[in-house]
């Protein structure tokens, strides 16, 4: 028996491999016909991926709703930046820690999220991550108030200049995001395929029937959170490291737009992360690119992608609450 | 992904799948990693320079400030319909942050990588600035003319080469003020209201330079930059219930005018001292006309509050730049808004210095030229402003002299004691003293002369 399942794990394993490394393959392929603006937006798509992706393991496989998820970013982000600024660590060295805080983060909050669910738990989610710019101000001297800590990627080592060239600065912001973004795909496709994901969809679906096939539903609602901030934590990390971590780069919209773009491309799936990501990072650039030429006034303009991300996002739940993912189940239907 | 998938179930041996992969991945990141390009000037062709900008168009600080974009463009139509500089068109891409860091980024790297612009102009947001003068600096695109006052943007040249502002710093301002609060409103109690970024602390750090110092939660209340339109009750009445008589303002227009509309509800009236960025006269009527309070009731409110300025108030119709610059506002802004005031005038005053400084860089344009001209001659830089711009080696600093004014019932910043004084300093410990400068006329064209 215990052979049958070791077989089953590797087998899930070496799918989620292949699936990582054939996305990573594309990424690139795909990045080398991108000019430098756009490749700087597939590293958001990548960045923000992963963000969406601990919504979907949240929400869509396990049923937690969460409107928070900005606020674990920023975690990631927070501890990232002071582990480069203040102890000189590397981006490779310092992102791996701040997952870790995230997932104390995660575990704190999943402690909490466990006697909770529903609007009472997006609630408690929604005021943690309003509570941001707060506690960065109340924290001056260690968080910097509004200003935030300036962070980037800074330059490739030596040794990957030699090997492959040197690289646009948003080539190796794309070449930053790509192995956290992979790793994550990976283990993302990973909890979906093993028993865990089952276990999870199984809490979503009826606690009480979990609990009587043996499912321990508060424990595993703290092993989502924790899961789940481990994502967050390592999305935010990322996107602080555009430029600038503080509170005006995770506002609550962020935590919004993670959840637009997994109700978008389908909450319930990995490949609907991914598209939902794509959506909402190049729909203004859409937006220009259709209407660019109509002369609308910045009046206009500057309000259309989130109208139109919005309308879709209605039309998504009236119409095909799956998502762009799950239209096919809908068609079979 | 389902195709990812399918091809996945499809493989019937994984292991030389992963093999073949992982090849391919490494000859895809070779094939991504091309050696970066050297090129010509960006945003400079022989018909046209291609700047950029930044601001918040839409969002909770975006009131007045959305128009400065509109004044600079308007002037920059008016250049291009003279003929340009050295025949070449001035088009300028303003692109909207809503003063959220994040989008600051994204709008940069477009700016930067899809509109190609050969410089960043008149940049509105401290904290969102933050976030981008790093990488501006580091690819060497001049950041000129920045609409912020802090401080830390400017007075490390060697920090940020390429960035210079566009308004005299705020500890300077403060210290100023500072200085006049000491001289004439020394038995009053002092209290302020200030936003807690660079902006805020900034105005305190120059206020406790010159003397004036606060008690937290006492005399000194504080929010968070951006969260004003949610109202500041709490804060007024703060200051209200420690008898605060003068209460000075170290945020943005929208917040000054919140303020005053909290505390006109508890009907606390004490004397206003508002930092220039936050004391424009249209936005504060426009925000409060927007909470049902009519244009004669906040002329009232605003009438009597003291404010500074390094140019001359837009209401000053008989002042030779004012008159130029309203003309040209009349005939060439296409914005959604153009009634003249305190933001128009800061836009048109950025597009003359800018387009001075085009000029003056020659017609071999380069980004290394127009910022090595800029730290070398801001004498010749002359603009509608009552004080020298302060660029050199060592700071990047743009106004060091503000004059004192109060509001009268028309709107109108008039100078505190009927003559008006023009006062100098520096932004760290230097002492205030007044400037002795004699502003050059605006030629007959309104175009800049940088002979």
């Amino acid at each position: 028996m215990r052979a049958v399942s070791n077989l089953k794990r590797k087998s899930i394993a070496r799918t989620s491999l292949i699936r990582t490394l054939i996305f990573a393959a594309l990424v690139l392929l795909v990045g080398a016909q991108f000019d430098a603006y756009n490749q700087a937006q597939l590293a958001v798509v990548l960045i923000l991926f992963i963000g969406v992706l601990s919504i979907t393991l949240l929400t869509g496989i396990s049923g937690q709703l969460s409107l928070g998820q900005g606020a674990l970013m920023a975690v990631g982000g927070y501890s990232t930046a002071l582990l480069i600024t203040n102890y000189t660590l590397s981006l490779w060295v310092a992102i791996p820690l701040s997952v870790i805080s995230s997932a104390i983060a995660g575990l704190l909050l999943g402690v909490a999220a466990a006697r909770l669910r529903g609007p009472y738990l997006a609630g408690t989610t929604l005021v943690i991550a309003l509570a941001i710019p707060t506690i960065a101000n109340r924290f001056m001297s260690v968080f910097k108030g509004d200003e935030g800590l300036q962070v980037d990627v800074g330059y490739p080592p030596q040794w990957f200049s030699s090997l492959f060239g040197e690289p646009t600065y948003e080539q190796w912001q794309l070449y930053v995001a790509l192995p956290f973004a992979g790793v994550a795909l990976f283990f993302a496709s990973n909890i979906l395929l093993s028993r865990t994901g089952r276990m999870w969809r199984s809490i979503r679906d009826n606690e009480s029937a979990a609990s009587l096939a043996g499912v321990n539903f508060s424990r595993q609602k703290i092993y989502v959170f924790v899961i789940s901030s481990t994502f967050a934590g390592l999305s935010g990390a990322l996107y602080g490291l555009r430029g600038l971590v503080g509170p005006s780069v995770y506002p609550v919209s962020l935590s919004l737009l993670l959840l637009t773009a997994a109700v978008l491309g389908g909450i319930r799936s990995i490949t609907g992360a991914f598209i939902g990501t794509v959506i909402v990072v190049f729909l203004p650039d859409w937006i220009e690119l259709i209407l660019g030429n109509f002369g609308l006034s910045e009046q206009v303009s500057n309000f259309l992608p989130a109208l139109i991300s919005s309308l879709l996002l209605i039309l998504t739940v009236v119409i095909n609450p799956a998502g762009v993912a799950g239209a096919r189940l809908h068609k079979h239907k | 992904m389902n195709a990812v998938i399918n091809l996945a179930s499809l493989s019937r041996s994984p292991r030389k799948s992963i093999a073949v992969i992982s090849v391919a991945l490494a000859g895809a990141l070779a094939l991504t990693a091309m050696p970066a390009q050297g090129a010509s000037t960006p945003g400079v062709s022989d018909t046209e320079i291609v700047l950029g900008m930044q601001l918040p168009q839409t969002g909770p600080a975006s009131p007045g400030y959305n128009k400065v974009d509109d004044a600079m463009r308007a002037y920059f139509d008016y250049v291009n319909s003279k003929g340009g500089v050295y025949g070449r068109k001035i088009t300028l891409v303003a692109k909207d942050d809503t003063y959220k860091a994040g989008l600051t980024v994204t709008s940069a790297s477009a700016l930067i990588n899809k509109d190609k612009v050969f410089a960043m102009v008149g940049s509105i947001g401290t904290q969102t600035h933050i976030s981008v003068i790093k990488d501006i600096n580091r690819r060497g695109i001049p950041d000129l003319f920045v609409n912020s006052g802090y401080s830390g943007f400017y007075t490390d040249p060697k920090k940020y080469p390429t960035t210079f502002g566009a308004l005299g710093t705020y500890v300077a301002e403060a210290k100023i003020l500072g200085k006049y609060i000491k001289e004439n409103l020394a038995t009053k109690n002092v209290g302020i209201l200030y936003q807690t970024d660079d902006f805020g602390r900034n105005t305190v750090e120059g206020l406790t330079t010159a003397g004036v110092t606060f008690t937290a939660k006492k005399t000194a209340a504080t929010f968070i930059a951006g969260t004003q339109a949610g109202g500041l009750d709490a804060q007024m009445q703060q200051l209200k219930d420690n008898n605060v008589d003068v209460v000075i303002i170290g945020a943005v227009a929208s917040a000054f005018a919140t303020a005053v509309g909290s505390a006109n509800k508890i009907g606390y009236k004490p004397q206003y001292i508002v930092i220039s960025v936050g004391s424009d006269a249209t936005t504060f009527q426009t925000i409060l006309g927007s909470k049902g309070i009519a244009p004669a009731v906040s002329a009232g409110l605003l009438a009597g509050t003291i404010s500074a300025s390094h140019a001359p108030s837009p209401g000053e119709a008989d002042d030779e730049f004012v008159k130029a610059f309203k003309k040209i506002n009349d005939d060439f802004n296409k914005g959604p808004s153009k009634t003249w005031d305190n933001n128009v005038l800061q836009g048109m005053n950025i597009g003359y210095v800018t387009t001075a400084a085009l000029m003056g860089a020659g017609k071999d344009l380069t980004r290394e030229g127009i910022i090595k001209y800029i730290e070398n001659n801001p004498l010749k830089l002359s603009s509608a402003a009552l004080a020298p711009l302060g660029y050199s080696a060592t700071t990047h600093e743009a106004f060091t002299g503000f004059w004192i004014g109060k509001y009268d019932a028309t709107t109108v910043l008039k100078p505190i004691d009927g003559t008006r004084k023009v006062w100098t300093t520096d932004s760290a410990k230097g002492p205030v003293t007044e400037l002795k400068y004699t502003r050059p006329a605006i030629a007959a064209d309104a175009l800049p002369k940088v002979g």
